[in-house]
């Protein structure tokens, strides 16, 4: 069960990539995302789950499918046709080294001591504060960045804060 | 180190090298963000897999939120820079994106 959600997960991420309509890759990129959650609730890891759900297959496609939209009415970007040549090749490849050097490579690592105990919230509030601390900075300076990019006369501006620092020269 | 890990791993290191393709060969800027989105699954399948096969899931799993959560202030601020972009240049190409060129 397990290998066949990993196995969606990785054959619609593959056609997020080589569709040609935007709409569509954005859409297996969301079903892509629902395959990812399944997976993480075959191996008990509910809250990370419920977020791939929420926030990567609801949110992140919300966000794309929004820009794509709203450029969506100008010229589509041409992409080479020899993707769907290439791109078997590579992929053959890159699954053949996989199965080659994976499990020695994997040998290699060292083992981490496994000793946790409480609850999620007890690991995420109290041994991960820093973390969070990190999250909010995240999403203040994405969304001001936001902010600073859809200025209602950024250009306007632009071009004064150019035409100044013109001046100072 | 069971199997499952193992292979586990395995996927997420297909999962990476389709998002890496995505970002060297594709010229829609859209495309690639879709290849980073793709690249941050396979991160955090590698967090929740590793977590599961060592009893670490908790920590594993506020790791996860943690990356999904900057995954989506990068998306964002992707997205809304690549919308101001197509304002001024009427193209998802990044091969126009040559102003700053040398």
């Amino acid at each position: 069960m397990h290998l066949f959600l990993l196995i969606g997960l990785v054959a619609f991420s593959i056609m997020a990539v080589l569709s040609r309509d935007l709409l569509k890759s954005a859409i297996s990129l969301a079903v892509a995302s629902i395959f990812l959650a399944l997976a993480f609730f075959g191996m008990n890891a509910v809250y990370a789950g419920v977020f791939e759900l929420s926030v990567v297959a609801g949110l992140i496609t919300v966000l794309f499918i929004t820009a794509i939209a709203l450029t969506r009415s100008d010229s589509e970007v041409a992409e080479s046709k020899r993707h769907l040549i290439v791109f078997p090749l590579f992929f053959l490849a890159l699954a053949v080294l996989d199965i080659l050097v994976m499990r020695k490579l994997l040998g290699q690592i060292p083992a981490i001591q496994s000793a946790e105990s409480g609850t999620f919230s007890q690991v995420l509030w109290n041994q991960r504060t820093f973390d969070l601390v990190g999250q909010v900075g995240a999403i203040f300076a994405g969304v001001l960045a936001v902010l600073a990019l859809f200025r209602p006369d950024g250009e306007k501006a632009h071009q004064d804060n150019v035409s100044e620092g013109g001046r100072h020269e | 180190m069971n199997n499952l890990w193992i292979l586990n791993m395995g996927f997420v290191a297909l999962l990476i090298g389709i998002g890496l393709y995505c970002l060297l060969t594709m010229k829609n800027t859209v495309k690639l963000l879709i290849g980073v989105e793709i690249i941050a699954k396979g991160v955090t399948l590698a967090l929740v897999a590793s977590g599961y096969a060592r009893d670490n899931l908790l920590v594993a799993q506020s790791l996860v939120i943690t990356v999904i959560v900057v995954d989506v202030a990068v998306i964002a601020t992707a997205l809304a820079l690549i919308i101001s972009i197509n304002r001024h240049t009427k193209s998802l190409d990044v091969r126009k994106l040559t102003k700053l060129k040398g």
